[in-house]
């Protein structure tokens, strides 16, 4: 096998360094383009905000690692600021074990985090409309897209909200059976608390409502995500009709008192009352907690549901590793003998292809009883010529032995019979 | 086959049955088998179906159906409890307390397989229209008063866990806290309903069969005292506010007295509703 891979990532830079590193669609189109010129038969570029990482099958199989780095470098022409040592390198079977770590989210900073599959699938359609793609890299493609689809269905690895605005959201579904019948209101407006709302947005809220100090701010939120502002003064009258609270105030005092949710809970005929309180100092009074059909939680209660979901996930690391080693002896599995396989394929396909228009072409100067020894012999023709070539290409995937040799045979075999065309189907 | 096998047989079975089932639920609450998962719905299934057999055969053999005492009736309410949790499965998206309702059919199957007696002769009077119509009421009706303490139970639970911050078992496998209310409370004034309906046909078709009946008899005393307690909280819920919590704990304290009631005051206190 001939796999190759250098990367930086949050591993190994700073998010200053990384960010210098970081591709767009185009820079990325062009960076794809460029190294499968220099270096490469296939190759694939994968640029995230945590991650800019290349894999490929290399030209030359002592390609150095260095030599892609300088030339990534001087891509983004970073003059000094990321340095080779900020990049790590893999090889061979260590590439199939870190594309697949990855594509499975257990390379993510979040351990379990979703959006990198798609983020990889992406770049290998990139690559592929780039036409930076071939039999091993489409191979790769599918094979790490199968491995982050199988960790999703066969481990909790993605299970438990692991960051707090997504914890006060899978509390409020924990809480309440349909949020688009709910609503929720926002005091304040911290970075945290936009995060939480934004989030009970995106899972349907019934109703939002903005209630700010300053109202400026609070009518920009409304105007990205729809809702209403609140006048803060009348904050009572808005805990009346909310479901959800989120409380992101500055203030050194508790704004919200036990007698003010007292009060509320009286008004609003008892129905539940989920208060997520994310101010620092905390804007509810904890003593509130204690108020029938109350939930109140804090950012130190929701870190400590963070924490569980993370060690949580942590435990999901055996299967996830079990799950990538299956895979990867499969992937070897295909790529030692398999890809004789579709060679020997395209080979008798052409090779009857050539006998079957020659013979259909001159088949009318036989008499009939003639054509079906002509059929005969032609084929009888075409298999022995067949026979010695495909049986060296098949000893030499089945000993093992699929190394340059076979390869190359290969490579050979599809440039002298112009086979070179079906390479890019892949298996 | 001999009608007496298939009772004999299926009255032995029933308990062992609805235990596998409590097993098989509860294996698949507390961990992961996916086997099982896909199992247990169709197993439901099926004990369910032996249920009815059961009951069938029971009606052929003793010539009467399983209405004329306590064990017969607990044997119907195991089925009906089954039943009921059958539909809920097939109804609604809340597909993993079995564990806790099939327990309670479990509870009054075994009680009924050890006690039950073959009834050849049964008094002429609970030959009787109106007994079958105060019983299916009130079957289904301590059905769904039983259902409603059940999602009673587990919505405290699980209240108790999202209060406390104890994140566990009951919190990543229950539904939400307002689905285990709405499944209470709808299973509560469903089954007061079927109650009030039992005690009315009950109070016309007593003087009929018993000349000289006690209003003051414990058993429809202690009826008429659940029937209120539920009345109250029904009221309290639709106009005092309640929410949540309390309504739970009440759907609880209402059942203990179903239980007691059918328990204690049928077997022990009452002079009508004893049967045997």
């Amino acid at each position: 096998m001939n796999l190759f891979s250098i990367g930086i990532s949050h591993h190994t830079a700073a998010v200053d360094v990384r960010e210098r590193m970081w591709l767009s669609t185009d820079e990325t189109r062009q960076a794809v383009t460029l190294l499968k010129e220099r270096f490469f038969d296939e190759c694939m570029l994968v640029s995230t905000c945590n991650r800019t990482e290349l894999y490929g099958v290399p030209r030359d199989a002592s390609l150095h690692h260095a030599d892609v780095i300088a030339t990534l470098l001087d891509l983004k022409h970073v003059d000094g600021s990321v340095r080779p040592e900020h990049f790590s390198a893999w090889r061979d079977g260590a590439v199939l074990n870190h594309l697949y770590k990855v594509a499975a989210g257990v390379d993510s900073m979040v351990i379990g985090d979703i959006q990198i599959l798609n983020q990889v699938k992406e770049a290998f359609q990139l690559a592929r409309d780039a036409g930076a793609l071939g039999p091993v890299m489409n191979r790769l493609m599918q094979a790490s897209l199968h491995v982050g689809k199988r960790v999703r269905t066969e481990t909790s690895i993605c299970e438990g909200a692991v960051s707090v605005s997504y914890a006060a959201v899978e509390l409020a579904s924990k809480i309440f059976a349909d949020l688009s019948r709910k609503s929720v209101l926002l005091i304040g407006a911290g970075e945290t608390g936009e995060l939480t709302l934004k989030h009970l947005v995106g899972k349907g809220i019934g109703s939002v409502r903005v209630a700010n100090r300053t109202r400026a701010r609070a009518e920009a939120l409304v105007t990205e995500l729809g809702g209403e502002v609140v006048d803060y003064e009348q904050m009572a009258e808005g805990l009346r009709v909310a479901d959800i609270v989120i409380t992101s105030v500055n203030s050194p005092t508790y704004v919200v008192g036990p007698d003010d949710v007292q009060k509320v809970m009286r008004r609003r005929g008892n129905n539940p009352l989920f208060i997520i309180d994310i101010g620092v100092p905390r804007n509810v009074d904890p003593a509130a907690r204690r108020i029938e059909n109350v939930f109140l939680y804090d950012i130190d209660a929701l870190s400590a549901i963070v924490d569980r979901n993370v060690q949580k996930r942590m435990a999901e690391m055996p299967a996830v590793t079990h799950i990538v080693r299956e895979e990867m002896v499969e992937f070897l599995r295909w790529h030692k003998s398999l890809q004789v396989a579709p060679t020997i394929q395209d080979f008798r396909t052409t090779l009857e292809a050539i006998r079957a228009e020659e013979v259909q072409k001159n088949i009318n100067r036989f008499t009939p009883e003639d054509r079906e020894l002509v059929e005969m012999l032609t084929k009888r023709i075409v298999n022995k010529i067949l026979h010695q070539p495909l049986t060296t290409l098949k000893q030499g995937a089945e000993n093992g032995t699929h190394g340059p040799d076979t390869v190359q045979r290969i490579k050979v075999l599809r440039e002298l019979f112009g086979l070179t065309k079906s390479e890019s189907h892949g298996d | 086959m001999d009608v007496r096998l298939i009772v004999v047989t299926l009255q032995t079975l029933l308990p062992v049955l609805y235990a596998a089932l409590v097993a098989v639920y509860g294996i698949t609450f507390f961990g992961s088998a996916p086997v099982l998962e896909k199992l247990k719905h169709p197993a439901l299934i099926v004990v369910i179906v032996l249920h009815l057999v059961f009951l069938v055969a029971r009606t052929v053999l003793f010539d009467h159906p399983p209405i004329t005492s306590l064990f017969e009736i607990m044997t119907l309410l195991a089925a009906s409890i089954g039943g009921a949790y059958l539909y809920l499965e097939l109804r609604t998206r809340v597909h993993n307390t079995g564990l806790f309702v099939l327990s309670l059919a479990f509870v009054f199957q075994t009680i009924s397989s050890l006690f039950i007696r073959d009834l050849l002769v049964i008094p002429d009077y609970l030959h009787s229209r109106l007994l079958g119509f105060h019983v299916s009421a009130a079957i289904l009706g301590y059905t769904a008063l039983s259902i409603s303490a059940v999602y009673g139970l587990l919505y405290l639970m699980l209240y108790h866990e999202i209060k406390s911050s104890r994140f566990g078992i009951i919190y990543s496998r229950l539904p939400n806290l307002e689905t285990l209310e709405t499944m209470s409370h709808r299973s509560e004034a469903f089954g007061f309903v079927m109650l009030t309906i039992a005690i009315l046909v009950g109070v016309v078709w007593l003087p009929i069969v018993f000349k000289d009946i006690s209003y003051l008899d414990p058993k429809l005393i202690g009826t008429i005292a659940i029937w209120c307690l539920y009345a109250l909280a029904l009221a309290a819920k639709r106009r005092g506010g309640w929410q949540g919590r309390k309504t739970m704990i009440v759907s609880l304290v209402g059942f203990v007295f179903v239980f007691i009631s059918m328990m204690v005051i049928n077997l022990y206190l009452s002079s009508f509703h004893t049967f045997h």
